[in-house]
Parts: C-alpha cells; structure tokens; sequence
C-alpha cells in the first residue's frame, strides 16, 4: 500500500483556499460594485465621479500629504540612529535596538491613547494643530518599522567597501556620500514602503487625536454609511492601484540595486 | 517565472493594504453580495437556517446595538432595594433569563441568537448584504425606512390583548410614548404596529458648569461662541449634527414668539426640523464650515471621557450617554450638567421590530420575538437594562407597580434632611396626566440641570422636541454630499509654502533620479 502522502500541490491548498477566499474573492466584489451603478447596468460614473470630484482629489492630496511629511520625518529620525547604532561598537546596543522596537509589543490603539494625553499636556488643546498630531501620531506608530530594514542593511554591509574608499583617499563625508549611502539604499526602499503606505490610510491615528479631516480610509467609510456602495469601491480601488504603482517603482529599486552590487563587487 | 511570482506577491500585498481599510468589505460575507440579495438564502445565512429545523427548539435571531442590554453578572452590592419592597439584582443575561423564562411560561425551548451591529446603516447594510434575523432594534428613522420598504412584520393582536399578564409591554408601555407610536404614521399606519420602543431620549449639550454658565448653555447658538473655541464637540453624524446646526441657523424663527405660539406649534416644528430642501443643506453646509474653527472635533466615543479630563467644555449630546458620562465625572469630584436647547431637541426611540425574512411566517417564532418584547419590557426587567445601559426606558409599569417610578426615586430623590428641594413632575410619563400627583419627585434643587432632567426631560423640554424623520433617496445624497464636503480636505486650503515645498522636493527626487541613471550608464 502506497503510504499517505501529501504532496507539493497538496500542502498548498489550505493557501489557496484562503487567497480565493479572503483576497481574490473579495477584490472581485470591489470591481464589480467599483465599474457598476445603482441599478447594476455597467457603468463608469464612479471612474469619472473620482477625478472629477474635488473631496476625492482633496483627500488623496492630504492623504498623500501625511504619508510623505510621516515618511520624511520617519527617514531624518530612523535614519543617522540606525547609522549610529550600526557603527557604534557600544555593547549594549541590541538594547537600544530593542528599545525602539519594544513600543511594537504595545497594542497600538493604547499607545496613541497615552501620546493624546502627553501631548494634550504639551501643547494644552490639540484641536489647534490638527496635521502636526497627525504626523506625530503616525510618527510614533511607524518609526521601528523605518529604523529595523535600515538598521539590518546597515550592520550587514561589507565595510572593507569603506575601508577602501578611505584608503583611495576619499574623507568620512565622502565615503559616507558615495559608498555607504548608495549601499544602503534599499534598507532605505523598503523602509520607506513600510511607513508610506499603511500611512497613508491609518485613519485611526487621525480620529483618535481629534483631526476630523477624512483621509482615503475614513471617505470611503462614508461612503458606505450613506450606502453607495459603488462610489465607495471605485476609490477603494483607485488607491490599490495607487498603492500597486507605488510598490512596482520600490521594486525596480530594489532590482536594480541588487545588479549594481553585483556589478561592483564583481 | 521569478518574476511572475514576484509581481503576484507585490499584488497580493497591496490588495491587503487595500484590504486593511475597506472595513465592510474585509467581512466574509460580501462574497455572496453579488447585486442586491435580499432573499435571505445568501451563502452563509443558509446554515443558520438548516440548523434551527432541527429538534422543537426555536431559535430566535436578535440584533442589537452593542452593550444595550443587561449582561448580568451584578456584584451583591449593586443590588437595587426599592421602596416598594423589590430588589433588582442582574444575576444572569437577560437573554438567559429570557430562554428559562421562556419554557417555563410556555413549555417550549427557545435559544436566542444574538449579535450586534455598530450604527443603524451598518445594520440596514447587513440586511442587504443578506444577514437574516427575526427581531432588530434600530432607531426612529430605521424603523420608519424599514416600514416603508415593507420589511417588518405586524406584530399580533395577541400581543396588544391587555387581558395576558404576560403582556408586559402592552400593559406597562408610558403613555406618553403610546401616543408617540400611535400618532406617526409612516404610509397610513402607526409606527406601534410595526414597533415596539425600548430606549428613548433626546439630544442637548452637555456642559462643565465651570467653564459654562446656565445661560449660556441654554441654547444652541453657544456652538458659535468664541468664547469656547475648540472646545466643543458635535457628534461624527451626519444626522444628529445636521439636526443640531438647523435648529441653530432657524434659530429666531424657532424662538419668535409667533412661531411657539402658534396652535400647530409641533407639527410646524416638525415641519422646520425636517427640511431637507437643496438650499437649506446648503445653507446647513455653510453654517457648519464655518463653525469647524470653533470645534474641538467630531466625535463619537470619546466626548463623554474628554468632558470628564476637561478637554472640552461642551458637547452636544445623546441624554442617555450624557446620564452616564455625569455619573462617571461624580465619581471624580468633577460636576457636568445637561441641557436641552431652547431652540428645539430631536426626540429619539430604539425600538424593537420583525422582519419579515427572518420570521418568514412561522407562527411560533414570532410567538417567541413578540415574548422577547413582553419580557425584557417587564418593570424589573426594564430596570436592569436601565441600570446596565444608562438610557430610560420607555416602559412606565402596569396599572398598581411602582418599580419604574421607584427607580426614579432611589436614584434621584432628595434625603430627607435636603435643604432646599424642588418639584418634579414626571406625570405626563407615567401615568398620561401632566398634573398627577403621584408622579412627583422631590429632588435637591441645585439639581436641576443633572442626570434626572437627563433621563426623563420634563415636560416643557418635550414640548420643544421633533421627531427626525428617514430622509429620501434624493435628501439622504444631498445630505452625505453635504457632509463629505465639510469633512474633505479643501485643495484651496493648501498654502503657498506647501506648493513651495512639493516643488522643492519633487525637484530634488528627479534630480537624485537623473544622477543615479547617469552613473548607472
């Protein structure tokens, strides 16, 4: 008797499953109310409704807006710490590594709850500056996940690169400019696509620091609340495509770092 | 094949992120929302209905908002003595008590399903989506909508038969919410035969004394007073603030003289307070991007706790949540007081109704859902949810029982040695005669504006009160549009700088691009 056995196919249907179930199936569903009307007839109001609405537009400008000042703030932080850390030759720097990375084992909700309050101490009433909570808020959720890719690009790079680049006469600035910076560049990449995108849609940051203004998140809420389902789609949709393109350019990065580094090192 | 697989992953993640902010649609059941399924026989409805043919057990599908109903689990101190001899003590759910109540009186098993639903459009997008359930609660103008798509269920004559001792409801209903259900009509038939209320209250603004003066709370138009500039809060919906900032621009019109004395003063109130025409939602738009400068924010939770930590000093409120949020600043030495506007307050109801999907017919079941009604409407039941939610009960107790205006006292009367008390007459709630004797409260006179004007309103805030009916299709677009415009982002409020800046930085990306091809060639 031929013993029990799964195969290859076999083990992977569990994830098949759950890919049709929980991504194909409900993404369908997104393009079938986003291209259809009230009456179902095929329709692309919804497509014109988007880019000719100045809510959307508006909201995809300020959701923007937070996700770039998040990631640049996130990126002028994260970034000479993880320098720092990487080069330190302290003992306790997995500590401090740790440190940044311990606010992550709190769930988020709580931590915001006690950033509202230190900062209601702060500045007295939060409601006069509304976009600055928002990227501090967004801040302080998001910045181990900028500082961790960075940091392991970081510690992982050969530094006889640098040893060489010394010894060829360039100074610390130089070498930082032309070797370490272009050799951490994807530690950076995906950094940046760690923080941008789920910023860009976290509008649970903004509504727990008192900011009324909708991002992308909370306008197709509303959408839905007032039951256009179809409106609510369309844009759901646009900003997966958004998102999609966003990501394609980060990997093309990441691609064609992994050649140059080839190259130089060959 | 590498790079196949790759871009599918890439795929995959952004339609997770996608996902992760569409929160209607990451819920399994939009898979069988293809079109308008109103059949009940969605996809995953179905097994729930197999099952329950099984056996003699009846299963009762209920939908409820969240935490509004007694969950039991009372420690032994928080045991309600009242005067007239009754101690109330939540022991277990109700929803138990309900199924042991349930086979004792009639000798059958009943098991209730029950589950909860956010807001009335989550609920109303449920039961398009095909969610099947037998008896719902949603809001006033829910159940008007739902009347008027002919979705519910009549409840029996049975269930109106005074005679029954088990008809807690019918027997026990205030007559004053009678009369409510049994005036308004929506297409020729009383809401009561269609819905039977649970919660009831109105809406107002919710003060700290120490910042606020009685007077200035008194009306609505203190939303405008820079006096408390962002320091106010309007609730994140779209109705109840729409409500709120129409009864403050029709303010002189509402409290001239001629108006509030005119003999059809409700019904013209009425008629004001549900204007939905283009141009007052425009003018309701204007109002309220102008008023933004003065808020604090929307909110929809948090401006009971942020009245208490004293963020706010204001905010416009249910009075069942405003009862609660008083009872929590008391227990921090900090005191908050509530008012109805002089301008005008939306009335509002919860009430229980059958859907006709989900009853389908089957005798037995609406036996059960209309039981359901009578039991958690028994006085001493009416109590506990009181006491667990915070809201008032419509319920005002049978003909002889005490318990209801005895709660009202427990909670609220004055001590004896009390200096100064006042009258309050609860009347024209509990026994249908304004002037009823019986019916007075002797409360601490520095009281007034506190939890028992909240829970039950006297007379003259009732008089001032409108119902806010179901918009239509055309009002319900006017009024969302109108209200994603107040809370979008506004491209012409971008400054100058910022373009500065974008530029700058755009400029800055091309640059590094541009070097970084060079090089690479």
């Amino acid at each position: 008797m031929k013993a029990f056995h799964l195969n290859r196919k076999q083990l992977g249907i569990p994830y098949a499953v759950f890919l049709i179930c929980f991504v194909l199936a409900p993404l369908i569903v997104i393009i079938h109310y986003a291209f259809t009307d009230a009456s179902g007839a095929v329709s692309l109001a919804n497509l014109k409704a988007f880019f000719t609405s100045p809510n959307t537009i508006g909201t995809l400008v300020y959701s923007i807006s937070i996700a770039v000042v998040t990631t640049l703030v996130c990126l002028l932080i994260g970034y000479p710490l993880a320098y720092i850390l990487a080069r330190s030759k302290m003992k306790k720097k997995y500590t401090i590594v740790l440190m940044f990375v311990m606010p992550m084992w709190i769930n988020f909700t709580l931590r915001i709850t006690a950033l509202k309050e230190i900062l209601t101490v702060i500045e007295g009433n939060l409601a006069f500056h509304p976009f600055l909570n928002t990227i501090i808020g967004m801040t302080y959720d998001f910045l181990p996940f900028m500082i961790l890719p960075m940091y392991t690009t970081l510690i992982n790079l050969d530094r006889s690169l640098e040893e060489a680049s010394r010894d060829l006469g360039a100074g610390e600035f130089q070498t930082f400019l032309k070797v370490t910076l272009p050799l951490s560049f994807p530690g950076i990449v995906s950094g940046v696509m760690m923080v941008f995108l789920p910023s860009m849609t976290n509008y649970v940051v903004l509504d727990m620091l008192y900011n009324s203004t909708y991002i992308m998140g909370s306008l197709i809420g509303s959408y839905f609340s007032a039951y256009d389902w179809h409106g609510g789609s369309m844009i759901a949709l646009v900003l997966l495509v958004i998102i999609l393109a966003f990501t394609l350019i980060s990997g093309r990065f990441e691609e064609d770092e992994k050649d140059r580094k080839g190259g130089a090192l060959l | 094949m590498k790079k196949i697989s790759k871009r599918l992953s890439l795929l995959l993640a952004g339609i997770f992120a996608v996902g992760s902010f569409v929160p209607c649609m990451s819920d399994p059941r939009a898979t069988d929302a293809e079109g308008q399924d109103r059949t009940g026989t969605g996809f995953f409805a179905q097994p729930a209905y197999a099952a329950e043919k099984k056996k003699d057990e009846i299963v009762l599908r209920v939908c409820n908002w969240e935490e509004y109903i007694d969950l039991g689990d009372w420690s032994e101190e928080e045991a309600i003595e009242l005067d007239n001899g009754k101690t109330i003590l939540g022991e277990n759910a109700m929803i138990n008590d309900f199924e042991q109540w349930y086979e004792e009186t009639y000798g059958k098993k009943v098991r209730v399903e029950y589950s909860c639903f956010g807001t009335n459009e989550d609920l109303y997008n449920q039961l398009t989506l095909g969610d099947v359930y037998d008896l719902v609660c949603p809001s006033d103008y829910m159940i008007m909508k739902l009347m008027q798509e002919g979705e519910l269920v009549a409840f029996s004559k049975d269930f109106f038969n005074e005679e029954d001792e088990n008809n807690f409801y019918t027997r026990g209903v205030s007559p004053y919410i009678k009369n409510v259900f049994e005036t308004n009509e929506i297409g020729g038939e009383p809401w009561s035969k269609y819905a039977a209320g649970y919660m009831w209250g109105v809406t107002g603004m919710l003060y700290n004394p120490e910042y606020v003066t009685d007077e200035e709370a008194a009306s609505i138009s203190m939303l405008t007073n820079e006096k408390f500039k962002r320091r106010l809060t309007l609730k994140d919906n779209v109705r109840d603030s729409y409500f709120a900032i129409l009864s403050m621009i029709k303010g002189d019109k509402l409290l001239s003289e001629s108006f509030v004395n005119d003999k059809d003063y409700g019904k013209k109130l009425a008629e004001v307070m549900n204007d939905t025409s283009k141009k007052t939602i425009d003018e309701v738009q204007e109002s309220l991007q102008d008023l933004m400068d003065n808020l604090y924010s929307f909110e929809t939770d948090s401006g009971k706790a942020d009245m208490v930590s004293g963020k706010i000093v204001a905010n416009y409120q249910w009075s069942g949540d405003a009862v609660y949020a008083m009872d929590q600043a008391d227990e921090l030495g900090v005191e908050l007081r509530f008012q109805v506007p002089a301008e005008c307050t939306n009335l509002w109801f919860d009430g229980w109704c059958m859907l006709k999907k989900g009853i389908d017919g089957d005798k037995d079941k609406q036996h059960a859902a209309e039981s359901f009604v009578n039991f958690i409407s028994r006085s001493d039941n009416a109590v506990r949810n009181m006491y667990y939610i915070g809201y008032t009960s419509v319920i005002a107790g049978e003909e002889g029982d005490d318990t209801m205006i005895d709660y009202a006292r427990y909670n609220y009367e004055a001590e004896e040695d009390e200096e100064e008390t006042a009258e309050y007459p609860l009347g024209y709630f509990f026994s249908g005669d304004a002037d009823d004797e019986d019916y007075i409260i002797e409360y601490p006179a520095s009281e007034q504006y506190r939890q028992l004007y909240s829970q039950y309103p006297p007379m003259e805030v009732i008089g001032r009160s409108a119902i806010m009916e179901y918009f239509d299709e055309e009002a319900t677009r006017n009024i969302n549009q109108m209200w994603i415009n107040v809370r979008c982002f506004n491209i012409k409020d971008i400054p100058a700088y910022a373009y500065a800046v974008g530029g700058v930085m755009g400029l800055v990306v091309i640059l590094i691009l541009a070097e970084r091809k060079k090089n690479k060639l």
